[in-house]
């Protein structure tokens, strides 16, 4: 039940022994984003994260609280990284362990659509067209709400 | 204390730093109670919006997000002394 906000790459496989060793469960989700090669237009090479620490923190423990209390989680995990990454290097890791796997599969799902938008992290994309930062997704907004309409539950 | 050196902290990231060029400054909050009569989040971006076109710009489009002390909150939210104000774009992690 902790946060890493970490600018090393994240090692999946002993995070995954970590969530699972600290609290043995009978469902366990787990979700990695890697860096993409490409955006809507451009190809990309290499990535950028700016982040708030105090706030980025402050965002995603909630958040893995308000998941765990809403699933039902006996543990859970939410990695984040910041600073230079290249294309398919590790961004995120969310790991969620919960009695059956609704609610485990849900809480990831919870986690990343609200990380989205809520937790302060802004992606500058580097790539043969030049530099720019990444602008906000209305489709991301829109998964986000689901969660709060009850559409998603 | 004198109120003079009452201050808070200002913030800001990402496309509006770079725009800016500041990441970080103290504001006298008496500065902004002399402009205004409500010491508000709407108070302070209307005095920093003072500092310049680019300024002006940058803090009054539409889609700026405001957090005081690391939540995000709407422009009527009150600021007192020591508190933590950051602007920036809409988030884009994950």
């Amino acid at each position: 039940m902790s946060v890493s906000l970490q600018s090393e790459a994240i090692d999946v496989a002993a995070e995954y022994a970590q969530l699972v060793g600290d609290s043995p469960g009978a469902a366990v989700a787990t979700f990695t984003g890697y860096v993409r090669d490409h955006s809507e237009q451009h190809a990309v090479t290499e990535l950028e994260l700016e982040h708030y620490p105090e706030m980025a923190r402050k965002v995603l423990e909630d958040l893995g609280r308000s998941a765990a209390a809403r699933f039902g989680l006996s543990n859970w995990r939410i990695v984040h990284r910041f600073g230079r990454l290249a294309v398919l290097e590790t961004i995120v890791w969310v790991g969620a362990v919960a009695d059956h796997r609704g609610e485990a599969i849900s809480a990831c799902e919870l986690i990343m659509d609200t990380l989205k938008t809520d937790a302060p992290f802004w992606k500058r994309e580097q790539g043969p067209a030049g530099e720019q930062w990444v602008a906000s997704r209305e489709s991301d907004a829109e998964r986000r709400a689901r969660w709060q309409s009850g559409e998603a539950q | 204390m004198a109120s003079g050196n009452v201050s808070i902290t200002i913030k800001l990231f990402s496309a509006l730093r770079e725009a800016l060029g500041e990441s970080e400054f103290e504001l006298a909050l008496s500065d902004v109670s002399e402009a205004s009569a409500q010491v508000d989040v709407a108070a302070i971006k209307k005095l920093l919006s003072q500092r310049g076109a680019d300024w002006k710009e940058a803090l009054n489009q539409p889609n700026l997000v405001h957090a005081l002390n690391h939540k995000v909150v709407f422009t009527d939210a009150l600021v007192s002394e020591g508190d933590e104000l950051a602007f920036f774009p809409p988030m884009t992690g994950g």
